[in-house]
């Protein structure tokens, strides 16, 4: 009888029941894409920080005087350990040359890997993709606004008694310490400090969470003794804290949600429990007890909350597939570990929301069958 | 033996209002009771504490043994649904469940659900085929038959009635009227509150309130008797 009598219930009150039931599938639906977006933020933001540059610097010891350089083929040995984390790595010389009486920084690089680690940068003119160019080089903003360089621009450098001519293909905007120097091939740069396949350091980019960007510097360190491998830490935490912030404040959001929910279901409710009052002084003055005749509207509520969780589910998954193309760029697919939570929190807010059904416990038949 | 009903110097008051002043009266088992007088004499009053709806504020009701004036809210509920069937004048069914769905609710408070018993009920009262009606789709007469059916259903110790037939037009309230006569002689305890002369009539005896006070108990069988 249970079943049937919810059953028609269910029917009776199918206005005011729908309303409740679009308030808990709305809230369900944007609370399940939150957290598709959360449990997938932290892969997605990951990506995001790997198109930041480097995360693992591989550096010559500390203590290692005038000879703190690292051999040039330590970077191909990198690419040599194939580990699948590794996005790019490219080796670094950094060069003291003079423009006329100008001094200036120049780095010798790998054009090619740059290009792969440093995607965001902002180029005016052309990049140099290519490992092997030894014409071209990249002007940091400052440093070209400085010597007065513009895509096109010859520039001629010096260090000691060795000269570099170059062709200024791009003036690179990166925020960083590249917006000061002169990029350029490897080998230019090591001819014109006159330090053949040596360079001042190795710039690792990492894809992964913090734990396997650490997983990835022991391995380096392992496989290159002698050297210090570390992670570049301001971008770990700036990975950490970013993060931090977006689980924050996707918990506030779902929880504003779910309250706001709650209230509507409780509007809605309401609204029922009157409806409802003449039927309870009945079923009390039938014998029905109050937790048997509460049995039956919060199992309304619950079965309420379930469906609602369901749907909420379904269209959150949507949600959370269009924010992900909209905002990151990539697909987030639906994640199953969601739905429990989903439906779970909706029944929750289903139950709270029942709350005047449980005051129609205080109803005193007498009163309902006097017509009051 | 003891009656089956016993109420003692039974008061009940809303504020300042006295709607009962020390009504005692008995009624034996099988009996059929009219309970009788003006509006506001607390005719309902009465029956709703007999049926364990409301509370006394003082005086001494027992039905079948058990003192209800002293029972909590739990242990009343369980006394309307094992000793009570109610049968109201504005019939209250339960408007989103069939005929046999309202019969089966009573059986539902009370122990476990028979759809065939609760069919059988109602092809008593004349309506074996209307069990899938809502009340919507049911006359007056055929409503308070569902409600008379309902009562019935858990085989109550006495029947309250109050004013079943006071919505129903003459033909529902001849079946009606037939249906309690039925009742009674098969040997049901009613309690029947009405301002009907006829039912009045129909009774073994009269109990008649005025004020809140037992104005006086008359026997018409007997006075038809002497006639």
């Amino acid at each position: 009888m249970f079943p049937r009598i919810l059953w028609k219930l269910l029917g009776a009150s199918r206005g005011r029941l729908t309303v409740a039931l679009i308030a808990l599938t709305s809230g369900a639906a944007i609370c399940s894409a939150l957290l598709n977006v959360n449990l997938d933020a932290e892969r997605k933001l990951t990506q995001e920080f790997r198109t930041l540059g480097a995360n693992v610097i591989v550096a010559p010891p500390a203590a290692g005087g005038d000879a703190a350089l690292v051999d040039s083929g330590v970077a191909d040995r990198i690419e040599g350990l194939h580990i699948a984390e590794i996005a790019g790595a490219a080796p670094y010389l950094y060069v003291a040359a003079n423009s006329g009486s100008q001094p200036v920084i120049l780095a010798g690089t790998w054009f090619d890997q740059v290009a792969t680690m440093n995607s965001w940068w902002k180029v005016e003119g052309r990049w140099v993709s290519s490992r092997g160019d030894h014409e071209h080089c990249l002007v940091g903003f400052n440093a070209a606004r400085l010597l007065g360089l513009a895509p096109g621009s010859s520039l001629q450098l010096r260090s000691a008694d060795r000269h570099l001519a170059l062709t200024v293909a791009g003036i690179v905007t990166t925020g960083g310490a590249e917006d000061n120097q002169i990029l350029t091939n490897l080998d230019s740069a090591q001819s014109l400090a006159g330090l053949a396949g040596r360079v001042s350091l190795i710039q690792v980019s990492v894809a992964g969470t913090a734990s396997q960007i650490e997983s990835v510097t022991r391995k380096l360190a392992e496989a290159l003794p002698g050297l210090d491998v570390r992670p570049v830490r301001q971008i770990a935490a700036a990975q950490g804290t970013i993060l931090e912030r977006i689980r924050g404040l996707i918990f506030w959001t779902v929880a504003l949600i779910l309250v706001l929910s709650m209230l509507a279901v409780l509007a809605s409710m309401a609204a029922l429990a009157m409806e409802r009052r003449k039927d309870v002084g009945l079923m009390k003055a039938l014998g029905g007890t109050v937790p048997r005749i509460m049995r039956l509207f919060l199992a309304e509520a619950g079965l309420l909350g379930a469906a609602g969780g369901l749907l909420g589910f379904l269209i959150g998954a949507l949600l959370a597939r269009w924010t992900g193309e909209r905002i990151f760029g990539v697909v987030i697919s639906a994640r199953f570990e969601v739905l429990p939570l989903t439906i779970a929190l909706t029944i929750g807010v289903a139950l709270a929301g029942a709350f005047p059904l449980r005051l129609l416990g205080r109803v005193r038949p007498a009163d309902i069958l006097r017509g009051e | 033996m003891a009656s089956l009903v016993q109420v003692e110097q039974l008061d009940k008051r809303f504020g300042d209002v006295r709607a009962l002043d020390r009504v005692s009266f008995e009624v034996d088992a099988g009996e059929w009771i009219a309970i009788m007088g003006p509006s506001g004499s607390g005719k309902t009053t009465l029956i709703n504490i007999l049926g364990g709806l409301d509370h006394p504020t003082s005086g001494r009701v027992v039905v079948d043994g058990l003192a209800i004036g002293s029972l909590g809210e739990r242990e009343l509920t369980r006394y309307r649904a094992d000793k009570i069937g109610f049968v109201f004048q504005q019939f209250h069914l339960v408007p989103y469940l069939t005929a046999v769905e309202n019969v089966m609710l009573a059986q539902y408070f009370h122990s476990i659900t028979d759809e065939k018993e609760a069919a059988e009920a109602l092809a008593r009262v004349g309506l074996s085929d209307r069990l899938g009606h809502v009340p919507a789709e049911l006359s007056g007469g055929e409503q308070q038959r569902v409600a008379i059916a309902r009562a019935l259903i858990n085989n109550p110790k006495v029947i309250l009635a109050d004013e079943p037939t006071g919505n129903l037009d003459e033909a529902n309230e001849a079946v009606v009227l037939k249906l309690l006569r039925d009742l009674h002689d098969a040997g049901h305890t009613i309690l029947v509150v009405t301002h009907s002369q006829a039912i009045g009539n129909l009774a073994d005896r009269r109990i008649e309130l005025e004020h809140g006070r037992l104005a006086r108990i008359s026997s018409p069988s007997l006075a038809k008797a002497k006639e």
